[in-house]
């Protein structure tokens, strides 16, 4: 009885220890860092991700002016550069899994993994200077 | 230098016969890689929403036109899709949900909430 805990308490979801569990074990010897952020950024994007399609998928259909003037609201642009920065890291971490996957020699490995970052290092940076602008332009 | 370990696509065509969990499964990685492609599409337009001018004018033309309109409906749909199947997947982590009875229920449940809000929104879209 000296653990009382369930196995379902044991992921590294729930349990802080985990991590100083099973670092460097696996055969990747790494990763769990990077698999709680995707779990992290993915509960965030619930929520930011249900109000961005809502208000995105309306946006973009209508004029400039709507999409402007919102963008120009500082919650709206705080939930739309939160949103885009926890969905760019969840992107990133994704797609790694995937390049890990289906990329199947070290050299290139590295190769798209260098490219994917300096991607998402661009569309971060253009799309959140897109919202500061309008933000600060009101 | 080749990795030492077994390499994907190793069990799909030769092992695995259809089922409607590893399908979902598959979905949820072709809806990400989808939704990263959109992820392009989305600064290109917060970008010329900045910009306004001409770079505005085209792009907004381009979404307003059928296959603008069509890409945007498929990404709401892979976006709502990759939301419902990922709370599933969430749950998982966090150990609910392994049992067979649990995993094909959730899996219609998922098909079943990303179409009902695809609907939502596309309805708030044009009657809101």
């Amino acid at each position: 009885m000296s653990d009382t805990r369930s196995l379902a308490n044991l992921t590294a979801l729930r349990d802080g220890s985990v991590l100083g569990r099973v670092r460097h074990l696996g055969s990747a010897h790494s990763g769990l860092r990077e698999w709680r952020l995707q779990r992290l950024t993915a509960l965030a994007l619930i929520p930011l991700g249900v109000y961005f399609a809502a208000s995105m998928v309306r946006l973009a259909t209508s004029g400039r002016m709507t999409a402007a003037q919102c963008l120009s609201s500082p919650v709206s642009a705080l939930l739309v550069i939160l949103m885009l920065l926890a969905g760019l890291a969840h992107m990133l971490a994704g797609l790694r899994s995937v390049f890990l996957d289906y990329v199947h020699t070290r050299a290139r490995l590295v190769l798209a993994n260098l490219l994917l970052r300096a991607a998402t290092a661009i569309l971060a940076g253009a799309s959140v200077l897109a919202v500061l602008k309008l933000f600060l332009g009101r | 230098m080749p990795m030492q370990r077994p390499l994907s696509p190793f069990m799909f065509p030769t092992w695995y016969r259809f089922q409607i969990t590893s399908a979902l499964s598959i979905l949820h990685r072709l809806t990400g890689i989808a939704l990263a492609v959109g992820s392009i599409l989305l600064t290109w337009w917060l970008v010329a929403v900045a910009a306004g001018g001409e770079l505005f004018a085209a792009t907004h033309s381009f979404i307003r036109s059928p296959v603008g309109t069509v890409l945007l409906f498929l990404w709401s749909v892979a976006f709502f899709y990759h939301l419902c199947n990922g709370i599933r997947h969430l749950a998982w982590d966090a150990g609910y949900g392994f049992e067979l009875r649990s995993a094909y229920r959730g899996g219609y449940i998922v098909i079943a909430g990303a179409l009902l809000l695809t609907v939502l929104t596309w309805a708030y879209v044009f009657l809101g």
